[in-house]
């Protein structure tokens, strides 16, 4: 009995490919990959220092598979897994958590739903088997989906009480219109009123498949223990779900396409920008040194430079290429007084000008390359960083020998790269603005801002 | 460049819809950390606390000064934290900016932030950069000269406008301390009041620094992949030689008892009712209280299943959110905070009504024993979850080595394991009463500009806002490799 446990278990170890990452000439990373029975994909990583686990499940279920006119449907169903299980009621399943002093999280972003845990050792497996059994068995009762529907209106009229929520959401529909991109996770107060415990239902049964999905664990654990109490605890959601296609490309016209939102405030939340990349876009490394001269830098980037240093005008202000499982946005993100909206758009379209004409400076380049570089192991520091890398690199297809391979990928960027990346994807001729201001007083002219169309590449 | 926000953590879950787990830190470390360091007062009075921790090749270097807003004066507030912004700015051998540009170079990441009590400058680097960090830390200390005074005092006017004055929240909050303080300096915001920073000057911020940037007032504490001896060596080197200012003079104001309920409304541009109520409470000095209203807090406002989030937000549906906040390691005895934002239609007389009673009942029946149970292990797991951040471990020993002794660190757990629910009976009759409480009642004047009230014109305000943190996350804007939302250092410059 026992010799055949062991050939089972060694059976096992010889399908986990396992890869060592080496985050620094005395660390390394241990990634122990493999795929289970259920058909997800599996990787640990044991780090035994704390007494602690943390597990993230990543499904194919994110907002952009919201129906139209349902719009906050997967982020109601994520929510709605999280108010207990078949046999525990709501206040039972939060009682159980709180006493272990775990958490459990089940929410979704624009590409995938996280189902999430950390606990103590010692709670490992209770806290597995309740968020096994809320995606598993869930309770899905009519009374819970309604009450978390009017947590997810409130919430949303919350939101809007922030300007840079109100812009985020007015940039996302004005770039990706109805596209899978075109609305924020949460959805629209009035659409979200509309759904029903139905829908939540058929979503959850049509996207919560473990085909596909990525289970990623990094804590006190021992993958050979781990490994078959997922494989129990995850068996029933076999299944695929069916692919996306990838949406057109936002359209480009010339000139700037302006929602100016009016609000009484002292402050323009202003987002301004065009369409960007997917992640799995060879240029993303390229694109990822450009914009930290640009704007993604802090204070090494030119914006934060220009516009908040010289210029005193911003408290914040970045740039962002959001690169997902489908091309996101390039934005430029600030607030500054509504008097000065006007002087701070004109800054920021100069600097998009400047970086496709001339050649950044080879201290430019070479502080990017380092920063990117040297602050790897950085973000590779906590479990939970461990647990998103683990989930990134499979779902984005990066590879296991991807922290190996990315010093190489940024270091081979030269200045020539970077100004025909900046030709390539900023817009300055072509921009989507929206400011949320006290427009009387921000006067925007956007006919001033817009450039004279170039030649593009 | 942030300011401690005590509210922070419920307007924080209030903005996001998708539901981000918040650990809070509840200001404790495992028995026997502190045995591990070690610590060394130098010469010139600067002390050290060094700590190795090789789970990661990283390291993380903090300097505290033991100055906050509450050092400030009525006329001037808002220099403390001006001052932290101005420390980026250059000094006799480097240029504005240039700090954060060569640590960047370095593979490092820096930011500082200012509370009431004290301001924090730190920098979480590859450990085999951390002597760089040091060396501009204390060059930074020694020879402060910024460049372009006016333009960060406008980026700090920014700052404010967008942390304050367009934040209904934080506005109220603001104004309920104000109203609870009156003696005090906790009374004025830790960014200050807008008319305040507009008069500072570049003397001012330069005086301020001779008096509280200097060894006698600053605390470096150093944790990470690296040897403890060597390290403590490398600080005695680049710290040891720097000369003192004046003796920073000691903040001498004390609170008188509160009296009565105070009320303060603010009408501001908002879509839902809102209102915060604080309660003066005990600090770490009187422990056994402190302890005791910690549990509280936990047995209040702690997890879906605490009392107030089970009663308002599940069963009654009344509120978007609850948060409970109270903070034992202020320098001074400080506040005990209940706020709730309101869903569409309810009124915040019934709401506050409900929290009433509930802390009527916390303080008439004695709490089950499995209910204190699951508010001590929520402290303990809080514990070992925030162990796995090298810089939350630095900041806590940094925090109680500036309340005195860095061993304090170990006897949090200890001292919350030995409240009874008795003792919760008696904080809760004792402080969380009317009498002692201020209450801030926000009235939405609805967002657009011609409502009447609201957006109050050239008020004042917080680092990135709630929502922005969540803003740059939906646009992607963090850089590689990290794909989920993480609760990141907090305050950024």
């Amino acid at each position: 009995m026992r010799r055949r446990l062991e050939k089972a278990a060694r059976a096992v170890l010889a399908a986990i490919s396992i890869v060592v990452l080496s985050v620094s000439a005395s660390h390394a990373l241990e990634i122990k990959r493999s795929k289970l029975g259920n058909g997800a994909v599996l990787l640990v990583s044991e780090q035994h220092q704390l007494p602690m686990v943390s597990i993230a499940i990543a499904f194919d279920a994110g907002s952009r598979r919201d129906p139209a006119g349902k719009e906050g449907l997967a982020e109601l169903t994520a929510a709605s897994l999280e108010q207990g299980t078949k046999q525990l009621n709501v206040a039972e399943f939060n009682q159980k958590i709180d006493f272990m002093g775990s958490s459990i999280s089940i929410s979704a972003d624009r590409d995938y739903v996280y189902a999430s845990m950390t606990s103590l050792k010692k709670y490992e497996n209770n806290t597995l088997h309740l968020l096994a059994q809320s995606l598993e068995g869930p309770g899905l009762r009519d009374s819970d989906i309604v009450r978390k529907r009017g947590d997810q209106v409130a919430a949303i009229k919350a939101s809007e009480e922030e300007p840079g929520y109100t812009a985020m959401v007015a940039f996302a529909k004005l770039l990706f219109g109805n596209g899978p991109y075109g609305h924020p996770t949460e959805g629209f107060a009035d659409t979200v009123a509309k759904l029903t415990p139905d829908d939540v239902r058929n979503f959850y049964h049509r996207f919560y498949r473990t085909g596909g999905a990525v289970i990623a664990v990094a804590g006190d654990v021992n993958l050979g223990t781990i490994r078959p109490r997922i494989e129990q605890e995850l068996a029933r959601l076999a299944g695929t779900v069916p692919a996306q296609a990838e949406p057109a490309a936002p359209r480009v016209a010339p000139g700037i396409h302006a929602d100016l939102v009016d609000r009484n405030v002292v402050q323009a939340n202003m987002i301004l920008g065009c369409g960007g990349i997917a992640r799995s876009n060879p240029d993303y490394y390229k694109v990822q040194v450009m914009n930290y001269i640009l704007g993604g830098g802090g204070f090494s980037s030119r914006l934060m430079k220009e516009v908040r240093s010289r210029a005193g005008l911003a408290y914040s202000i970045d740039s962002v290429f959001s690169a997902g499982k489908f091309p996101g946005a390039f934005a430029v993100v600030l607030q500054t007084k509504n008097q000065s909206a006007q002087e701070a758009l004109k800054l920021i379209i100069a600097q998009m000008q400047n970086i496709q004409n001339q050649p950044v400076s080879d201290s430019e380049l070479a502080s990017a390359r380092k920063y990117l570089i040297g602050s790897f192991p950085l973000r590779l520091d906590r479990q939970s960083q461990i647990v998103s890398f683990m989930l990134q690199v499979e779902l984005y297809g990066l590879g296991l020998d991807y922290a190996e391979r990315y010093p190489k990928l940024i270091g081979g960027v030269t200045k020539l790269d970077v100004q025909e990346t900046a030709q390539k994807y900023l817009r300055p001729d072509a921009l989507d603005l929206v400011a949320v201001a006290n427009q009387s007083v921000a006067k925007i002219n956007t006919a001033a801002l817009s450039p004279p169309a170039t030649a593009r590449r | 460049m942030d300011i401690t926000v005590r509210l922070r953590c419920i307007w924080l879950a209030v903005c996001a819809a998708s539901t981000l787990t918040i650990i809070l830190l509840s200001g404790s470390v495992r028995a026997g950390i502190s045995d591990n360091v070690k610590y060394k007062k130098l010469p010139n009075g600067l002390q050290a606390l060094v700590l190795e921790n090789h789970k990661a090749p990283v390291a993380t270097l903090n300097v505290f000064y033991r100055v906050g807003s509450r050092n400030e004066t009525f006329g001037e507030t808002g220099i403390s934290h001006l001052c932290e912004h101005l420390m980026f700015r250059g000094t006799k051998k480097y240029g504005p900016e240039e700090f954060s540009k060569i640590i960047a170079e370095n593979g490092g990441e820096d930011n500082a932030f200012t509370s009431a009590d004290y301001t924090d400058y730190f920098e979480i680097i590859n450990r085999e950069h951390l002597e760089v960090a040091f060396s501009l830390e204390a060059d930074r200390m020694a020879s402060f000269a910024p460049k372009g005074f006016d333009s960060e005092k406008a980026v700090v006017m920014e700052e404010r406008r967008l942390r304050t004055e367009d934040s209904p929240q934080e506005a109220l909050e603001e104004q309920v301390q104000a109203a609870a303080f009156t003696a005090h300096p906790y009374h004025w915001p830790v960014i200050g009041w807008m008319h305040d920073i507009q008069g500072l000057t570049l003397q001012d911020a330069l005086k301020y620094h001779a008096i509280y940037y200097s060894p006698q007032n600053a605390l470096v504490v150093a944790v990470g992949d690296f040897d403890a001896a060597k390290v403590m060596k490398q600080i005695e080197e680049l710290f040891g030689a720097l000369a003192n200012g004046p003796k920073p003079p000691p903040v001498t104001e004390v609170e008188p008892p509160q009296q009565g309920e105070r009320q303060v409304t603010l009408r501001h541009a908002a879509n839902l009712p809102a209102f915060a109520e604080a309660f003066h409470a005990p600090h770490y000095r009187n422990g056994s209280d402190a302890f005791a209203l910690e549990i509280a807090g936990e047995v209040l406002g702690d997890g879906k299943s605490s009392r107030l989030y089970k009663d308002l937000v599940i069963d009654k549906q009344m509120v978007v959110d609850v948060g409970v906040e109270y903070d034992m390691t202020s320098f001074d005895p400080s506040l005990f905070w209940i706020a709730a934002q309101m869903r569409p239609g309810v009124k915040a007389a019934d709401v506050m009504a409900e929290v009433d009673r509930q802390l009527d009942m916390l303080g008439n029946q004695s709490a089950a024993p499995e209910e204190l149970q699951k508010a001590k292990n929520l402290e303990e797991a809080a514990f070992v979850f925030g162990q796995d951040s090298i810089f939350r471990e630095a900041q806590l020993l940094g925090v109680y080595q500036m309340l005195g002794d860095y061993h304090l660190v170990d006897q949090y757990l200890g001292g919350v394991d030995k409240v009874t629910a008795a003792d919760v009976q008696r904080v809760i009759k004792r402080y969380l009463v009317k009498p002692n409480r201020t209450v801030g009642t926000l009235v939405p004047t609805g967002l657009l500009p011609h409502e009447a009230g609201g957006g109050a014109a050239g008020a004042v305000h917080h680092s990135l806002p709630p929502g922005a943190e969540r803003i740059l996350h939906a646009l992607g804007s963090k850089p590689e490799p990290v794909l989920m939302p993480m609760s990141s250092i907090e305050a950024p410059r």
